[in-house]
């Protein structure tokens, strides 16, 4: 015996060495640094699976019964196998979801159904009384055992006033203690309790070093090794050593009974609330499980190691097997090594304490979530909730722990540690079928899990609460005899007749049977919500490589709720900071818009998330329901978008419709070059496909305003008839500046003002504006369409379905334009060259005018012979020359040229003509009249920018004297025959046009029999040939020389010929007119 | 000719039909009739048979297990990211 006082100080000392160690882990937590993130540590707090029922009860049970005990071990370790399909897979759900215990994660499977939640949290909690309970049992009772008195309660006696506690009263008030220490100091139950961890991987150590301690003790010290007890249990008692080590008889460990052991152990180590907890909610990394695989099954291997010569060693060292539950504490004590047994006591009390703290977390992180929350989610939102919460969670670990200690009080000492456990391993398997049929199973659905959890819960209530209530003494009644009311088939122990089956089979059996049975028929029988698809696929389909996310959003909220809104709602839960924080992750980079809204596709992913984040403290179901009851509060509801792509969906992800409509579409595009009837085809194809009521095609207009070009449908007049100017303020013009799909989902909430009346009037419910243009370019139009009966019609793919054929469309208008342009062209280089040949025609009758007011014939003269000709560059020229004739002897000659050779040239010319036929009659001297023309034309001149250049010859025939003036003009050139050279007759004279009172000097000369004289115009003497060479007045006179014998008509046309050969090809790039006379 | 084995016996370690197939292979072996086989009372080395099935048959999984799992690490570090969810 040791003394109270000793064992309750080394137990004070040992709490306060796992709550520092758990302080630790927290304070590296909050470091960022994890101390428990390894798979050491995550494998030793798996072992949270050995309990005192492992520690104590183990032994007792193969004490009693034999091997059997070992399937609660074996069981979890052939599930190991399983755990890289199927706990790796509940895992990553798990972390994805935000789940925070087994009944939410089972609730979100189905729908986030808060019944379900509710349920199974009940189940759970009724369902570990019991083993809560055996840990109270065995904390109080090995109390007792080591310190020698009844119980804890009796350290007050003595003068104390409290009243004396029952036993184990004091366990299950420090139990939960520590529940609330290291489970309950914050509100989110999907982060990971590294501290609580962390105590429970030291108590693992604890336990293992413990009883490992007093099983070599036993086996090596008190005996001779494995062997030795074997045998000697075989001497003393030969049929107790076959019992236990083979199967006993029929009825008590039968085949049946080895089976449902070993599979309420391999469901229990992941079904039960707190091996979820641990395994799942506080994995800290995939890869942890692959190691846990092995080292948990090693830490089990060596827990169980040294039971069966402990449990062998105490039959033979007390002589029976009774009290064998507590062999590991009494056989240190008997031997006389109290130490050894304070040790064994701590070990039992770290895999009591660790349970019970685990198992408290869990089930009030489920009380909270599935319990109290449905409730509080009825409430208005306050900001004392968070508050509120954290102490209902602190008060539901208050309210697991003392619930089991109720337990213990009714069943107490009726049953042994392993059978109070078992009944607890029965009550999670329920939980089974739900869980694997969840995780594998599409069609199993909300009603299934449902009514199968609740028909197993309610045959396992019926076939082992009840009986352990009845055999406690606690409940009087025959009905384990005689059924209920007398119905012998209801026996709860033998239920519809089935006897010949241990408790826990009968119990099994049945529960496993009506709980598969119904989930499997109401799954396929009734049919699944659009939640519980939702959430089949985040579930089932988990692993998908590309998980297959619906494409785009087929939901849409009704009323926009802008993201403060949302942190508000938050904030009311989850407190300020953590609301805060999360909204910024979620943002990061993200756009908002003005009004701190995200853009309408956008809002359900918003929502999704927020409802993700409440549901790390509050489990899936409840923040579900808190969304859902704020938006109805605001009026904003999710509603499914008029799915116009229907839900089958092609390879591409793409709706057939959609693609059928983009090859219609491109026939219609190619089957005609006429925009008109393109665009009428596309709309009628738009408004029929997706039963708009009208759609309208605009297109900008040479005054840049949007014009109706076609349309289809119930014309709207006000729409259609009217030419907008793009502006920002109507959401038509906004989609046509900002080139961007502009659409109202449901005009109710319209935001611009301007097109508020015309919406109301013409009761449009839905619109969309869509640029009409192509890639990288500035729209061309809007293609608008309108529905007066549809609402909520427009998703992301739907409008990119739309702009696509937008943009096909701005194609065709393209190429329309650019045809129309070419055309254009086409007509004006038509247009211009009827009008060069209308002025060409025109020219060529101004040539001819012209050349008609040149002198038909030259003079008839006595002793002289004249020719002359004139050859205009273009149609009309500035060239001029005239013969005035005064009486039979006189003639005057002039010679002109008026600068250029353009229509001007020629009008100055006529004038020229029309002023010197006045002004020859008036005056004799060619001097003067020069500079009369001079005079008179100088301002006509001026104007034009012209001048002339004249030569001016009087010729007298009967004396042969030549006077003549000359205005700038080209030497005449005279050739005297027999002379080597011409002489250039030249006189003093200004070009007329260029200044006014200019004198012009007049000059005679003598000509004799044979001369000639050549007057002529630049173009002669300027004329190029193609090495740029000039005519020159040289070569002009060797032709006077060398045919000088020739008429003057001949004469000119040896000149044109020699010029012609000088120039070769080249045309004249000057007027050329001649004029010769020859003395005869 | 032994890497090509040892490569190949690792992709198919990888899998989690291997898995799968221990986990009922484990099953079978702790059932009606299989555990029949050990149900003599009799003893090897002064050791209850069955006992000793249990004990080294436990032992022997955990030791497949801790087999399986190294290889499926090397085999992971050999080709990362491929095939990790099969």
């Amino acid at each position: 015996m040791l003394s109270v006082q000793l064992v309750a100080a080394c137990s004070l000392f040992y709490i306060a060495l796992l709550f520092m160690v758990a302080y630790f882990a927290d304070k590296k937590q909050e470091q960022g640094q994890s101390i428990i993130s390894n798979p050491h540590i995550y494998s030793l707090s798996i072992a949270v699976y050995a309990t005192a029922w492992t520690f104590y009860g183990s032994v007792g049970k193969a004490a009693t019964t034999g091997f059997d005990f070992l399937l609660i071990y074996l069981g979890p370790s052939l599930t190991v196998f399983s755990w890289w399909f199927l706990l790796r897979k509940i895992v990553r759900i798990s972390k994805e979801n935000n789940i925070t215990s087994i009944a939410d994660f089972i609730s979100s499977r189905y729908g986030k159904s808060q019944w379900l939640g509710a349920i199974i949290t009940i189940i759970a909690i009724l369902g570990i009384m019991p083993y809560i309970a055996l840990q109270l049992k065995a904390v109080s009772t090995t109390f007792s055992i080591i310190t020698g008195h009844p119980d804890i309660h009796l350290l007050f006696q003595g003068g104390s006033f409290l009243p004396s506690p029952q036993p184990g009263f004091l366990s299950a008030l420090l139990l939960s203690i520590f529940g609330i220490v290291f489970g309950a100091r914050h509100l989110v139950s999907s982060e990971r309790h590294e501290g609580l961890v962390a105590a429970i991987a030291v108590e693992s150590i604890v336990k293992l070093i413990a009883f490992m301690s007093v099983g070599v003790f036993v086996t090596y010290f008190v005996f001779d090794g494995f062997s030795d007890i074997f045998s000697r249990l075989q001497a003393r008692d030969p049929a107790l050593h076959d019992h236990l080590t083979t199967f006993g008889e029929a009825g008590e460990v039968s085949y049946s009974n080895w089976f449902t052991i070993l599979y309420l152990s391999m469901g229990a180590i992941i079904m039960l609330p707190r091996q979820f907890h641990i395994l799942v909610i506080e994995n800290s990394s995939e890869a942890h499980i692959k190691d846990a695989m092995w080292r948990f099954p090693a830490y089990m291997f060596l827990i169980n190691i040294f039971v069966v010569p402990i449990a062998l060693g105490g039959i033979l060292l007390t002589g029976s097997n009774s009290g064998a539950d507590y062999f590991v504490l009494t056989l240190p004590l008997s031997s006389g090594h109290p130490w050894l047994a304070l040790l064994a006591f701590l070990g039992g009390f770290s895999a009591a304490a660790g349970m019970v703290m685990v198992e408290s977390v869990a089930i009030s992180t489920m009380f909270l979530n599935h319990l109290v929350m449905p409730i509080i989610v009825k409430l208005k939102p306050r900001s004392w909730f968070s508050v509120l919460l954290i102490n209902l969670k602190r008060f539901g670990i208050f309210l697991v722990v003392f619930l089991g200690y109720l337990y213990y009080g009714i069943v107490g000492e009726t049953y042994m540690l392993v059978n109070m456990g078992l009944i607890s391993f029965a009550a999670a398997a329920q939980f089974g079928p739900a869980l694997i049929g969840g995780l594998y199973w599409r069609r199993g659905n909300k009603a299934g899990a449902i009514t199968g959890i609740v028909l197993g819960f309610v045959i396992w209530f019926y076939t082992l609460m009840v009986p352990s209530f009845v055999k406690s003494g606690w409940w009087q009644s025959d009905i384990l005899e005689k059924g209920p009311l007398g119905l012998d088939l209801l026996r709860p122990t033998e239920l519809f007749g089935l006897t010949g089956l241990d408790i826990w089979t009968n119990a099994m059996f049945w529960s496993m049977l009506f709980n598969i049975g119904s989930y499997l028929a109401c799954s396929i029988i009734l049919p699944q919500d659009d939640t519980e698809k939702e959430q089949v696929i985040k579930f089932v389909d988990v692993f998908k490589e590309v998980q297959e996310e619906v494409p785009w959003e087929t939901k849409r909220l009704t009323k926009p709720v802008t993201v403060m809104q949302f942190v508000n709602l938050m904030t009311k839960f989850i407190g300020e900071s953590q609301s805060h924080s999360a909204i910024a992750e979620y943002l990061g980079d993200g756009e908002i818009d003005e009004k701190g809204g995200v853009s309408e596709f956008e809002l359900p992913r918003l929502k999704r998330f927020i409802e993700k984040t409440l549901a790390g403290s509050l489990g899936g179901a409840a923040a579900g329901a808190i969304v859902e009851s704020y938006l109805s509060d605001i009026g904003s509801k999710m509603e499914s978008v008029y799915d116009i792509f229907s839900t089958v969906r092609s390879e591409l992800s793409e709706s057939r419709e959609a693609l059928s409509v983009r090859l219609r579409a491109s026939e219609i595009m190619n089957r005609t070059l006429d925009l008109s009837i393109i665009m009428y085809d596309l709309l009628e194809l738009i408004r029929k496909e997706f039963k708009f009521d009208l759609a309208v095609i605009r297109l900008i207009d040479a005054e840049g305003k949007l014009a109706t070009r076609s349309y289809s449908g119930t014309p709207i007049p006000s729409i259609i008839k009217r030419e907008i100017t793009p502006d920002i303020n109507t959401y038509i013009g906004d989609a046509f500046l900002s080139n961007r799909p502009g659409f109202l989902n449901d005009t109710r909430h319209h935001t611009k003002s301007e097109s508020k009346e015309l919406i109301e009037r013409e009761g449009i419910r839905s619109f969309a504006h869509i640029p009409i243009a192509r890639e990288g370019e500035p729209p061309v139009g809007v293609l608008s369409v309108f529905s007066s009966s549809i609402i909520g019609l427009y998703t992301q793919p739907f409008i990119d379905l739309l702009a696509s054929l937008a943009g096909q469309l701005a194609q065709a208008v393209k190429i329309d334009s650019e045809m129309k342009a070419k055309e254009r062209e086409r007509q004006q280089k038509e247009l211009a060259l009827l009008e060069n040949a209308r002025v060409a025609k025109e020219m060529e009758i101004a040539k001819q005018i012209q050349l008609s007011l040149l002198p038909s014939s030259p003079p008839a003269l006595t002793g002289t012979s004249f020719a002359s000709r004139c050859i205009p560059a273009t149609h009309v020229g500035g060239d001029y020359y005239d013969f005035f004739q005064r009486g039979d002897e006189i003639v005057d000659i002039i010679i002109a040229d008026v600068s250029g050779h353009s229509v001007g040239a020629a009008l100055i010319m006529v004038e020229t003509r029309s002023v010197l036929r006045a002004q020859i009659p008036s005056t004799n001297s060619t001097g003067a009249i020069l500079a009369m023309l001079n005079e008179l034309l100088y301002e006509d001149l001026t104007s034009a920018e012209l001048f002339i250049t004249m030569f001016f010859i009087k010729y007298d025939a009967r004396s042969r004297l030549l006077t003549y003036s000359s205005a700038g003009h080209n030497h005449p050139l005279l050739y005297r025959p027999g002379a080597l050279s011409c002489i250039e007759l030249d006189a003093e004279g200004l070009i007329i046009g260029v200044k006014r009172g200019v004198a012009f000097e007049e000059r005679s000369l003598q000509l004799q029999q044979g001369d000639i004289l050549l007057m002529y115009t630049d173009g002669i003497t300027e004329a190029q040939n193609s090495a740029g060479e000039l005519f020159g007045e040289r070569r002009l006179c060797q032709i006077l020389a060398s045919a000088q014998y020739e008429s003057p008509e001949l004469l000119i046309d040896r000149i044109l010929d020699e010029v012609a050969a000088f120039t070769e090809t080249l045309p004249l790039q000057d007027d050329v007119s001649i004029v010769i006379m020859k003395v005869i | 000719m032994k890497n090509e084995l040892k490569r190949t016996l690792l992709k198919r370690f990888h899998l989690t039909e291997i898995w799968v197939i221990f986990f009922i292979l484990g099953i079978i072996m702790m059932n009606y009739p299989f555990v029949h086989i050990f149900y003599k009372p009799r003893q090897i080395f002064g050791i209850p048979a069955f006992f000793l099935y249990l004990y080294l048959g436990w032992l022997i999984s955990i030791c497949v297990i801790y087999l399986f799992v190294k290889a499926t690490d090397l085999n992971e570090g050999k080709n990362k990211d491929k095939g990790e969810h099969r």
